[in-house]
């Protein structure tokens, strides 16, 4: 009989996490509360005896000096006046619950019925005046529980029941269902269109034919009937469908856009921006770079790091199932993105994750009304990185956060992860893989149960109210910490040959692709492990059950391999083997349900095709007619805290970014203040001076005006930060990650569709110009469309809400010799302070302009030919250690990056600006956006060989380093700015300041 | 409720055997224990001879542990800290090696629990373990005050003590990395904590001074500005700053700063030893002393 186990902190204890609820609650809805305290709630569904029970209870459960635990209601203990209990719907992952189940196993020394179970949730006792129902169920509702995993229960202190308390709950997942493969009949093309709608296959109408016409051909039709099948099964559809789809198969990128120029006229088709602008670039470029050592082909791609070892690099984004389930959405993203480094070469291991979320403003109190408010949404994409690294042990090396409204419609959640790889593993190169015909199959790590499924077809979808939410799930670090631990151990023992990702798509995909680079496999559904049994063969096969990873494992290796998990606790099951046979043959239960040869994804499935449509930003947009500011104090001291500039230390340090011993320059520098630094430097071998730099770049406001120019500046930007923290120029890696608005045009959906597109294909023009200029080959990349919500408004009218084009950009570099990394802060009170490169009017899109209200027109641009020659001459300027600090200059422009600078030194600075932007009004040379720009600091006895080494070059001497705590700017024998850097410390850090 | 093995101290060896000229060190890692390759590094640094030992080995062969002079149970997740940082790690330990751990101690052999390594160390009753009450549960490392998990570097006074990790320690900046880190024990624990000694290390602001509870100097709210104790031996510490990850120089938060002030002096920036690196030394020096 199942019996509930409630553990609370003693009442004398602060109970940290109902104060945080408490704190949150007072955020959230302005509530008081005067106390919140959490029960922890575990129904153990077991047949133990009483003995057994208590000793569970006090010897696992309870500790002796500061808990107190029950089988009976602990809520009496506590003063309460209303109780919100908040559990897992079935089928939800428990990670908290599987090892509740672990440990009491250990401790009775025997194994637990199959069927026992432990769920466990969680109890909240509020204590407050004038608390009514409808109150706490919006506590219940908006703050404690998402009702896409989670169900709640709300109970007066009245209505609680002393006795029983919650009573016994227990989620388990019963499906009275045995598992059948359905057959379909496509003979016509409407049926086949009709089965695509109600299975949300999401295929498109020019797919069709091809599907058909490939089930009637007569050589597959008696092929086919030899193994007993005749027209499609839906574990056949399913798999075409997600293979089809365009989160996995971007056709989107591959289309043919027909791109015309409204103001010129000029028409021009643009065939496959995949090949044109990501794939050539990068395969000219790695021709010339003898450091690239994979790309376009494998999960990451791989760059070398040293003589002994590579790194390894990827981004991804996890936006539909985070703007669904955000604490669940973005922890299934980072844990799901290690697992591609992971599932690159032979394997490689973590050495740093990286994040970036884009959402509405925290304090958004517009009509528009999203699934979950962004204060809300940002507090859990936040915690879900932080539990998906942290408990990976993977550093979270660097991030980026960025507010706007069109983010309402649907968030951005930005996971990256870095890898080191041995050039190396048994005398065979590590980056090359490969799986042989008679190699087993072998599925490792998490079960599968119905979760995940047909995530990779809605994220191709735009987010509505009928979205399927299947695809929300809860990560599970520690089962996949066990795993990567465990291959690692596979791998240095040479018993990997191929391995790769269980992600989107499922098994579908992982051995989909790997028997397609084989030559073929067949494998048995009914030996996969599942969480519950009932699921359908189609649902086994394309689950996104996360934490698992599919190898190839030759048999001669298979015992030495399981053994090798059993030690580290992780499943790992044979379920079947790769052949040469040319075909992918899928069993359940004895019969064939699937039978596919690879010629048919090769088929030539027609590209999707787009409308573009590019109005100049002249015929657009203006600029505006603005006077320059009086009170330039208050101004910078409003710029600081704007939400896109203010200090948000409060997120950085949640995130362990120094787990590995690694971190040579930590996400956050400075004395006095800690500051956002340029770029992270980690060190990923102790032994060795090498250092791996990143940095991360995004600048969605410029695609007001040109895409084109945001792609730009954004690259530009990502490579300052290298080159600030002492990166190397000849060696620079790209990540791209496109986040976009829907692209396909319809006159009512989507009007703006050939806008759009047209916004797509000249960001991508940059990415290919601004890669060949700088020789970026990307090593990895994603893109991620349908960044669009329909969101209710005030009065229950559905508005299209559409983010800004967004592309982040990751960029990576190897430093030789990591003693000269640089960081952005004034060193020494007398040190000459320079602004390299030019700086213009160049405001549009702009922090300052967004202030004033405006967009305007004059975007910044990246001018790589006029920035290369600097560049060079700042990375020997660093070489020769004559910059006492470096750091560029981006979003908010000069006076932000100023006070920054001075803010993390306690150095003030006076600084006359008169030589910045002349010509133009004060307001320009403050806070124009210019790219190519750097601010250094200098040593006096290094001044004539500075100036010398720049002096071609746009350099301007702006100031002095002050010993006091004043930054003073003045231009043209005018006072702009005198203030404390306490004062700028204060604006910075107010907005964000309380939380932690 | 299986009773502990009593295999664990039959093949008990009083002395450990060398095969090597250095003092031996078990690094537990596995189950998500994450600081494994950096705490071996910096025990190999100090003249350690570091061994990574997967958790399930030992609980399959508890006697292995007579192998080594040294057992560190680094930092991470142990079992992603469900039901309290520590507990699960705790319970299989002791299931298996049940008396061996503090027989290990008593033998005169050294136990360093670093952050989850410390919340095991608290739940198995080796800390504090005060006189005559070994393996008691008497403290706890309980979420800490701010409500979240932190990174941050702080600064601590090393209280003077019988520990012998801290010897010859007066004051060290080291990161700590946790969201349950607040030192939590009785006020009749408390005192004999301190009167005895036991209080390793304390959480300290930059110029020295008590952090008296004061956030974010302490960073967790722990009693008395607890960072660190040692047991009644002096042969046990477990602490929640990470000593691993400052054994040099570089990994400190500002040492670019430093680097620049060498440079103007005519040097090149040297790179040295970081404070962490101490308490390793430290170790290895007492194991040496006594082989």
């Amino acid at each position: 009989m199942a019996v509930r186990l409630e553990v609370g902190w003693r009442p004398e204890l602060t109970d940290a996490e109902g104060e945080g609820v408490r704190r949150q609650a007072r955020e959230y809805f302005g509530l008081e509360l005067h106390q919140v305290r959490v029960v922890r709630v575990l129904m153990l569904d077991l047949d133990l005896p009483p003995g057994e029970l208590e000793a569970v209870r006090t010897e696992i459960f309870t500790h002796p000096t500061t808990q107190i635990s029950g089988f009976r209601p602990l809520a009496q203990a506590f003063d309460f006046d209303w109780a919100v209990w908040v559990g897992f719907k079935p089928g939800v992952r428990d990670n908290a619950g599987a090892v509740a189940r672990e440990a009491i196993e250990a401790f009775l020394g025997r194994p637990l019925a199959p069927a026992a179970a432990v769920y466990t949730s969680k109890l909240f006792l509020f204590g407050g005046d004038h608390l009514d129902g409808d109150q706490m169920a919006m506590v219940a509702r908006e703050l404690l529980a998402n009702d896409m995993i989670q169900q709640a229960r709300v109970y007066s202190r009245e209505q609680w029941d002393h006795e029983n308390g919650i009573g016994i709950i227990l989620p388990r997942v019963q499906l009275a269902h045995t598992p059948e493969v359905a057959v379909f009949d496509i003979s016509s093309l409407e049926s086949l269109r009709e089965l695509s709608r109600q299975r949300h296959l999401a295929l498109r109408d020019a797919d069709l034919p091809i599907i058909r016409d490939y089930f009637r051909r007569p050589e597959v039709v008696a092929r086919r009937a030899e193994v007993g099948l005749g027209p499609p099964t839906d574990v056949e559809l399913e798999y075409l469908a997600q293979a089809r789809s365009d989160h996995c198969n971007h056709n989107t990128f591959r289309g043919l856009f027909h791109y015309r120029d409204i103001t010129n006229g000029e028409h021009l088709v643009v065939d496959n921006l995949f090949k044109t602008c990501i794939e050539a670039p990068t395969r000219e470029i790695a021709w010339k770079k003898p450091w690239v050592v994979s790309v376009l082909w494998d999960n990451a791609g791989v760059g070398r790091f040293d003589d002994e070892s590579s790194y390894v690099i990827k981004g991804e984004t996890h936006n539909s199932p985070s703007n669904l389930e955000a604490y669940g959405g973005s922890l299934t993203g980072i844990v799901g993105v290690y697992r591609d480094p992971m599932g690159t070469g032979k394997g490689a291991r973590l050495i740093g994750g990286i994040y970036g979320f884009c959402v509405g403003p925290r304090d958004y109190a517009g009509p528009w009304r999203p699934r979950l408010h962004p204060r809300r949404l940002l507090d859990g994409v936040i915690a879900g990185v932080k539990d998906g690294g942290n408990k990976s042990g993977v550093p979270t090396i660097g991030g980026t956060l960025y507010f706007d409204e069109g983010y309402l419609g649907k968030c951005l959640v930005f996971v990256g992860a870095v890898g080191l790889l041995p050039k190396e593993v048994g005398g065979a190169p590590a980056d090359k893989k490969a799986a042989y015909p008679g190699d087993l199959i072998i599925v490792c790590g998490g079960r599968v149960g119905k979760d995940g499924i047909h995530g990779v077809t809605a994220s191709s979808e735009v987010a509505s109210p009928g979205t399927p939410a299947g695809h929300v799930q809860i990560g599970d670090p520690y089962t996949q910490k066990n795993m990567l631990d465990f291959l690692l151990e596979a791998r240095d023992q040479g018993l990997i040959n191929f391995i790769t990702d269980c992600g989107g798509g499922g098994l579908s995909s992982a051995v989909g692709e790997s028997a397609m680079m084989a030559g073929g496999g067949e494998i048995d559904l009914s030996r996969v492990p599942l969480k519950y049994q009932g699921l359908d063969p189609w649902e086994i096969w394309i689950s996104e059950s996360q934490e698992r990873m599919v190898v190839a494992v030759g048999p001669e290796n298979e015992d030495l391999f399981k053994n090798l998990a059993r030690k580290h606790a992780v499943e790992a099951t044979v379920i079947g083997a790769y052949t040469d046979r040319g075909v992918l043959k899928v069993q359940h239960q004895g019969r064939t349900c699937a039978y596919m040869d690879f010629s048919l994804l090769d088929e030539e499935f027609p590209p999707w095709e787009f409308d573009c449509e590019w109005l100049a930003p002249a015929g657009r947009l203006s600029e505006p007619v603005l006077g320059d500011p009086t009170d330039h104090q208050e101004l910078l001291r409003t710029m600081l805290a704007r939400p896109n500039i203010c200090a948000r230390e409060w997120i950085t340090r949640q995130y362990d970014h120094e787990v590995q011993g690694a971190s040579i320059l930590k996400p956050l520098v400075g004395r006095e203040a800690q500051v956002p630094g340029d770029a992270a430097v980690i060190r990923p071998r102790p032994e060795s001076p090498r250092g791996l730099a990143l940095s991360l770049a995004l600048n969605p406001a410029y695609s007001q005006i040109d895409t084109y120019h945001m792609a730009a500046v954004t690259i530009d930007e990502a490579v300052r930060r290298l080159l600030a923290v002492g990166g190397d120029l000849s060696h620079i890696g790209g990540v791209d990650n496109f986040c976009w608005p829907d692209v396909a045009y319809h006159p009512e959906a989507n009007p703006d569709g050939k806008y759009k597109a047209a916004q797509l294909v000249r960001a991508c023009w940059a990415l290919r110009d601004l890669c060949l200029a700088y020789e970026i080959p990307l090593l990895s990349g994603k893109d991620s469309m349908y960044v669009d919500g329909l969101l209710p408004g005030a009065f229950g009218e559905i508005h299209r809400v559409s983010a800004l084009p967004t592309l982040f950009f990751t960029a990576v570099s190897v430093m030789p010799e990591l003693r000269r990394a640089m960081t952005m802060e004034w060193k020494n009170a007398g040190d000459f302070i320079y602004l390299v490169g030019e700086t213009r009017p160049d405001l549009g899109g702009s922090e300052f302009y967004e202030l004033m209200g405006y967009v305007g027109l004059s975007v910044p641009e990246a001018r790589p030919e006029d920035f290369l020659p600097y560049y060079r001459l700042i990375e020997q300027a660093g070489r020769e250690e004559l910059l006492a600090s470096c750091h560029g200059v981006y979003r908010g422009g000069l006076a932000v990056h100023l006070a920054l600078a001075s803010m993390a030194a306690g150095l003030g600075i006076e600084a006359d600006l008169s030589g910045v932007a002349k010509g133009s009004p004060d307001y320009a040379a403050l806070y124009a956006e210019s790219a190519g720009r750097f601010l250094v600091s200098v040593d006096p006895a290094h001044r004539s060989r500075f100036e010398d080494l720049f002096k071609k070059q746009p350099l301007i001497l702006i100031g002095e380093v002050r010993p006091d705590n004043t930054l003073k700017i003045k231009r043209q024998d005018r006072n702009l700015v005198e203030i404390s850097l306490e004062q700028l410390r204060i604006a910075w850090q107010r907005r964000f300041g309380n939380l932690i | 409720m299986t009773p502990p093995k009593s295999s664990t101290t039959e093949n008990r060896k009083q002395k450990t055997e060398n095969t090597s000229a250095r003092p031996r060190a078990l690094v537990l890692y596995g189950y998500g224990l994450n600081c494994d390759y950096e705490t071996a590094f910096a025990l190999n640094q100090a003249g350690a001879e570091a061994i990574r030992v997967h958790t399930t080995e030992l609980l399959d062969n508890p006697a292995a542990i007579w192998n080594y002079h040294l057992l560190a149970v680094p930092g991470g997740f142990s079992w992603g800290d469900e039901h309290g940082a520590g507990v699960i790690l705790a319970l299989r330990l002791k299931l298996a090696l049940g008396t061996a751990l503090q027989e290990f101690i008593d033998s005169g052999r050294l136990v360093i629990g670093i952050c989850n390594g410390f919340q095991v160390l608290v739940n198995l009753g080796l800390l504090p373990g005060l006189a005559g009450r070994p393996g008691e549960r008497l403290a706890a490392l309980i979420p800490n005050d701010c409500g979240n998990f932190r990174d941050a570097w702080v600064h601590l006074a090393v209280t003077p003590s019988h520990c012998v990790f801290t010897q010859g320690l007066d004051h060290l900046e080291l990161p700590i990395r946790h969201g349950e880190g607040k030192f939590f024990a009785a006020p009749e624990v408390l005192a004999e904590i301190k009167d005895k000694g036991q209080i390793a290390l304390k959480y300290a602001t930059a110029e020295g001074a008590e952090a008296a509870g004061h956030f974010p100097a302490n960073p967790n709210g722990s009693l008395l500005d607890i960072a660190g104790v040692t047991d009644a031996t002096g042969r046990v510490l477990g602490l929640m700053p990470h000593p691993e990850a400052h054994v040099t120089s570089f990994q400190h938060p500002t040492w670019t700063r430093e680097k620049e002030a060498w440079r103007r002096r005519g040097q090149p920036y040297p790179g040295q030893e970081g404070a962490g690196l101490a308490i390793f030394r430290n170790a290895v020096k007492y194991i040496e002393g006594i082989l």
